[in-house]
């Protein structure tokens, strides 16, 4: 019963993967869109919480746009976190920024467009 | 939010996804947020977690039987935390590897910050191929240590790079492209880098 699947789902996240879609995945296979194989496997899994990170996530996405922040990505320290290596002692990678930085930042970059398409 | 640290977990995230269509990994992730704290239990959190993790895998008969067991309470109950971080840390060990993305664990309430790292602290001695990924603002450093010592800490400031890929993106989407010229172009940039400069470094 633990390993029952879900051939809808995991159709779902074949379609994208053809369709070359890179960002698929089973977070964005939000479990409502998701035919569950009874009714109650869906109100299980909308008894689990009344949160949908899988939801907001597509949200955060959809502002970011191709470029930004990839070096992160790069670093030796994403790499060796990520390759998994290490350990316990390496499980953690925290990212550690204050956010009004970057916003103040950008509002900066954005204004300038704001004000030049005035023109 | 262009260029914060929620950009890069969001990228994170996507990278992992990337992966984790390929092979055995799972990918769970979460969003704190200063104006959901009443949502934001650590039940629901933990909940959520879960979820993400088996709705590829499947409903566990432990997650089943808790449901059920719920139902039959007088009036329906909530899933219980202890019961979530149980199920949460079974889930786990049943998958070959998980990863937890948490981004802005500063915007939970602080309350609940230390229960959170030590559930995941439990959950990496437990399961140690698990990788978690997390953001916050520098202050939630000294929280993070004391539950992961060896914890790894990449500073977000901003970058220049990622402002001079923004300014091409905005450039490249010119309403007006007949105005522009090389010469204009590039020194829009140079001036826009120059200032930003004097202005965070």
């Amino acid at each position: 019963m633990a390993q029952t699947t879900y051939p809808q789902s995991i159709e779902l996240r074949n379609s994208n993967i053809n369709s070359g879609n890179i960002n698929s995945g089973n977070v964005f296979v939000s479990y409502n869109e998701t035919v569950y194989k009874s009714d109650e496997d869906a109100q299980i899994m909308r008894w689990l919480s009344i949160l949908e990170p899988e939801g907001r996530h597509h949200g955060v996405r959809t502002d970011r746009f191709d470029g930004v922040g990839g070096w992160l990505l790069d670093t030796r320290e994403f790499r060796d976190w990520r390759g998994g290596e290490g350990g316990t002692d390496t499980a953690v990678l925290f990212c550690s920024g204050n956010p009004g930085v970057g916003k103040t930042y950008l509002r900066h970059v954005a204004g300038f467009f704001e004000r030049s398409e005035c023109y | 939010m262009l260029l914060t640290a929620r950009n890069n977990s969001s990228l994170v995230i996507d990278s992992l996804c990337d992966q984790a269509g390929k092979g055995d990994i799972t990918v769970a992730c979460l969003y704190y947020d200063f104006l959901a704290h009443q949502e934001q239990t650590t039940a629901n959190m933990i909940g959520a977690i879960l979820r993400q993790l088996v709705s590829r895998s499947g409903i566990p008969d432990d997650l089943r039987k808790a449901f059920q067991d719920g139902k039959r309470a007088v009036g329906g109950r909530r899933p219980l935390r202890a019961d979530l971080m149980r199920m949460l840390k079974t889930a786990i060990a049943s998958l070959p590897q998980v990863f937890i993305c948490i981004d802005a664990v500063d915007e939970c309430l602080s309350k609940n910050i230390p229960e959170l790292l030590e559930l995941l602290r439990d959950i990496v001695r437990e399961s140690p191929t698990t990788r978690i990924f997390l953001t916050a603002r520098p202050h939630v450093n000294d929280d993070i240590r004391r539950y992961f010592p060896k914890v790894v800490v990449i500073p977000i400031s901003p970058n220049m790079d990622d402002i001079r890929n923004y300014l091409e993106m905005r450039l490249d989407r010119d309403t007006e492209p007949e105005a522009m010229s090389n010469d204009l172009r590039a020194g829009i940039i140079r001036i826009m880098l120059e200032k930003m400069s004097d202005m965070y470094v």
